[in-house]
């Protein structure tokens, strides 16, 4: 009797599913002319001995199979964060690794979050997910699959799930970085003018992405305004810039043990999947928000002053500006 | 289109945005469009650990020293230890910008500095005060690694680097993180052997090599044997089977043989660092300083009956020896916790001792009234009357206040590990603690001059560490960890009296009772692995022991090494000793502490 309650059950749930279908299929079909991206990343130290990830090669084959090179918009070298890799909801990703530590013959992997992936791209030692150890070795790199399936946009983090330590990884030397997956629909919502709109992603002019480690933070620009854009590497505590009335998408995750409050000083946003105007939000590791607001927007220009609101990290310098000018 | 055509497009709509799109579609170089500006980029870095030499770790190097440039940025974090520290300076350039940096309470709070004047900067943490970090900012354009002309010191003397004081900082500095130039009685001889680096002294070109010495090393039976035993933290042995450090090792006080050591493979046990027992006997309490818990063992067989979390950075333990709780400071917070004693300790309560105190070897009065803390993180004193748990934070000045011992009349000695500004370079402050008063503070180093390095008197000891009173209240002997001396103070006149040799790194001391009468005071050091001994009646070096066993194959690491809490058995203060006196004959007690019981003098009971 339960069995049959159940199949029952089942079959109501995926008549729902079938019902509310043909939306999704829509949507889903006009972002099926998804793209290829075909990445290689390795990852090497840094002159400081912290450990970080470069991009190599960055190429997209679209749809009707023409390939175009996307290299140069990023930055040469290790850099922390690491590259910033954007999809878009329907692509799907063949990243490859490089081990590039010459002193060093410890494994070292990409352990991605939000997208799908087989259990043969998660990243982790044989020890943890029973199939495979899937980590770059010196000479012998590994490739992971990922798909930005429909229902996968959002900000996300990689991260090193194995060197020095088969359970834990080195994340938090240095090895993070940032997936962004944009919807399909292109557009997101965001609190501009003071009303809940939604916002072309064409639109944006600058995305700044913001890891909180212990009491930094690790800083990059993704510039839309530069003809093919620019990932441009920020380090740590940077000022951030836009000018006035430009629409800007931050992004900020947070990393390793501490529990931050992101606080940006005269402006507010929306909380994500949500209509709660905040001007502050609780990061904990690996938790994320991204949001747009309109530079300066009922403020003006000025160095609007962006920081960790936990009193010790601030008494750390955990803090930096987001100077607004005209 | 592609996204950066209908970027163009959506650029060139908004009319106030038209030259800078233009200046883009032209290729306009990135400078022009982005605003933001690039923070800092660390040029170096020291990950902060638990592993003994390694307490400021170069990823690249495994030293605890790293070389930038000027106006270069070294990143200093703590991502592998498992408890706060602060990160401080000890040592820096005189007049360098953002300096000194010190972190106020521990945490686990990452620092990224800048240094803009070239020479030797040393870090540490207050809660640990020996571990040990530098940066040398060295000008490609002057010959040799470029170590300044002087020195700014913490307790805000200012030296130059050519000075003995400088020297012997520098000679630590290199001994603490270099486990290869650690005291080893394995050995014919000690022997500290530096590159033929050539280092600026503000000018001056030496050889690092100048700091380089030798010594024979001679363990020394003591003729007279003890009563009853001695435990010693070997807080840096490495142990198989564990990937943190440090054991407790048991020495036999009839026949200066080790009997054990326990390791707490299972616990992980982490930097054990001080001991207390309880009445019987029965069990050993240990605190694991570099961690946050208080492992319980029994004293015989080892076995780890009970490892909990009691804090951030638990360091010293103690009973009152009137209702048996035990004490146990908490040196990363504000609190002594106060724990029923037992194969489980319970927890009962807190003690705050005054904010951002951090308690490190706290002492109760064998009268069981009073418990003094020296606040390391405070420059103050707190006395506590354990009977209403009322609390009295004195202010004393001094720097890094690391160990207190109080005597029966209720006066305490309290080592201040960096001295008393702006005269003393190395200072012992005494409290009334009935007064709840400061009445004097002592200067150990009076017979030294930090410039020559000529100490023609007795008063040599150069940053005091433990500083207990002799059992019979005539004697205050303090472990100096920077002259490798122990210094002897008469309690009457407040002079020093005898300066003894110690080891590198002199560290722990507490007495134990010598058989046939008097006392031994037993002298642990963290960069050596032998036990001095030292009679309390003839005040001169009765022996040195060793602490290493070549015989233990589990010992990976360090044999010996890290010599820091010293608990002998039975406890030779009398108020202390009573407790255990009382179970005598009652059925309580082993036959081997019946056995010690019988050896205790008249004097020694305190009749």
């Amino acid at each position: 009797m339960i069995k049959t309650l159940l199949h029952l059950g089942s079959l109501l749930a995926a008549a729902a599913v079938f019902l509310s279908a043909p939306g999704v299929m829509l949507a889903a079909n006009v972002a099926f002319a998804g793209e290829h991206h075909l990445i290689t990343l390795k990852a090497s130290a840094l002159p400081s001995g912290q450990l970080a990830y470069e991009m190599v090669s960055h190429k997209i084959r679209s749809a009707d199979g023409k390939e175009r090179e996307v290299t140069g918009k990023y930055a040469q070298g290790p850099t922390i964060p690491g590259p910033t890799l954007v999809l878009t909801e329907g692509d799907d990703a063949e990243v490859t690794l490089e081990h590039g530590f010459a002193d060093s013959p410890q494994p070292v992997s990409i352990h991605v979050h939000g997208v799908h992936y087989k259990i043969d791209s998660d990243g982790t030692m044989k020890l943890l997910n029973g199939v495979a150890d899937e980590a770059a070795f010196p000479g012998k790199p590994y490739t992971y699959k990922w798909t930005a399936a429909p229902g996968t946009a959002g900000t996300w983090a990689y991260h090193d799930h194995t060197f020095g330590n088969p359970m834990l990884g080195a994340e938090d030397k240095g090895l993070f970085g940032m997936l962004i997956v944009n919807p399909a629909s292109g557009k997101v919502p965001a609190l501009i003018d003071g009303k809940v709109v939604d916002v072309d992603l064409s639109e944006i002019k600058r995305e700044f992405i913001l890891w909180m480690h212990e009491t930094t933070f690790w800083g990059q620009e993704l510039n839309h305004i530069v003809e093919g854009d620019k990932e441009v590497p920020l380090w740590s505590n940077p000022m951030l810039g836009a000018r006035l009335g430009e629409k800007v998408r931050f992004h900020v995750i947070g990393l390793g043990t501490a529990f931050h409050t992101f606080h940006l000083h005269g402006h507010r946003w929306i909380e994500s999947g949500g209509t709660n105007v905040v001007d502050t939000v609780n990061i904990s590791p690996i938790s994320r928000i991204a949001f747009v607001v309109k530079a300066g927007e009922g403020v003006g220009p000025g160095d609007w002053h962006y920081h960790c609101h936990v009193i010790q990290h601030m008494q750390s310098g955990m803090m930096a500006d987001f100077k607004v000018v005209e | 289109m592609n996204r950066a055509s209908i970027l163009t497009l959506a650029v060139a709509t908004a009319s106030w945005l038209a030259p800078l799109a233009a200046n883009a579609k032209e290729g306009a170089a990135p400078e022009d469009v982005i605003i933001s500006r690039p923070g800092v980029l660390p040029s170096a870095v020291l990950e902060m650990t638990d592993e003994p030499g390694k307490w400021f770790k170069d990823p690249k190097s495994g030293g605890s020293l790293v070389v930038i440039k000027p106006g270069e940025a070294a990143l200093i974090k703590m991502t592998d230890t498992n408890t706060d520290h602060t990160i401080t300076s000890l040592i820096w350039q005189p007049g360098a910008a953002k300096f000194p940096v010190d972190q106020e309470k521990p945490s686990n709070a990452s620092v990224t500095q800048t240094f803009d004047k070239p020479g030797l900067y040393v870090f540490t943490c207050k809660v640990h005060p020996y571990m040990f970090g530098a940066v040398v900012v060295d000008d490609p354009a002057t010959e040799g690694l470029d170590l300044g002309g002087e020195i700014q010191l913490v307790t805000g003397a200012k030296v130059p680097t050519t000075s003995d004081i400088a020297k012997k900082l520098l000679r630590t500095f290199f001994v603490a993180t270099t486990p290869t130039l650690w005291r080893d009685y394995g050995k014919p001889s000690w022997e500290v052997k530096l590159p033929d680096l050539a280092v600026n002294l503000g000018g001056a070109v030496i050889k690092l090599s100048a700091l380089n010495l030798s010594a024979p090393n001679a363990l020394l039976q003591p003729k007279t044997p003890g009563v009853g035993e001695v435990w010693v933290n070997t807080q840096f042995e490495g142990v198989s089977g564990k990937t943190k450090f440090g054991t407790a090792t048991q020495i036999d006080a009839s026949n200066w043989t080790i009997k054990q050591k326990v390791k707490g493979v299972e616990q992980n046990m982490n930097n054990p660092h001080n001991m207390w027992t309880d009445a019987a006997y029965k069990y050993i309490y240990q605190t694991e300083w570099f961690d946050k818990r208080l492992t319980t063992f029994d004293r015989v067989t080892g076995k780890v009956y009970n490892t909990q979390i009691v804090g951030q950075n638990p360091s010293h333990a103690m009973s009152n020896p009137l209702n048996a709780m035990l004490y146990v400071a908490i040196n990363g917070e504000d609190r002594v916790l106060k724990l029923s004693p037992g194969e489980y300790p319970t927890a009962m309560g807190s003690i705050n001792v005054g904010p951002h105190s951090g308690p490190h070897g706290h002492h109760i009065t064998d009268d069981g009234k009073y418990m003094v803390t020296p606040n390391a993180l405070a420059s103050s004193v707190s006395v506590v009357d354990l009977a209403t748990e009322k609390m009295t934070e004195i202010r004393t000045g001094g720097v890094i206040p690391i160990a207190a011992w109080s005597d029966m009349n209720h006066k305490a000695y309290v080592a201040n590990l960096l001295g008393t500004p702006p005269k003393l370079l190395s200072s012992l402050t005494v409290i009334d603690m009935d007064a709840k008063k400061k009445v004097a503070d002592i200067d150990i180093a009076a017979d030294y001059d930090p410039i020559s390095g000529a100490h023609k008197g007795e008063a040599y000891g150069l940053l005091p560490i433990q500083t207990p009173v002799s059992p019979d209240g005539k004697y205050v002997v303090t472990a100096n960890t920077l002259s490798a001396t122990v210094t002897v103070l008469d309690t009457k006149t407040h002079k020093v009296v005898k300066s003894l040799p110690c080891e590198p790194g002199c560290h722990g001391v507490n007495f134990g009772l010598k058989k046939g009468g008097g006392y031994y005071a037993y002298v642990a050091s963290k960069f050596a692995n032998d036990l001095v001994v030292i009679d309390m009646d003839k005040l001169e070096v009765a022996g040195r022991v060793l602490l290493a066993d070549p015989k233990d194959g589990l010992i990976t690491a360090h044999n010996g090494m890290g010599g820091q809490g010293v608990l002998p058995l039975p406890l030779a203060e009398p108020g202390m000793l009573a407790p255990t006196l009382k179970l005598a004959g009652s059925g309580k007690l082993s036959a081997e502490v019946e056995g010690w019981l019988k050896l205790v003098t008249k004097e020694q009971r305190g009749d």
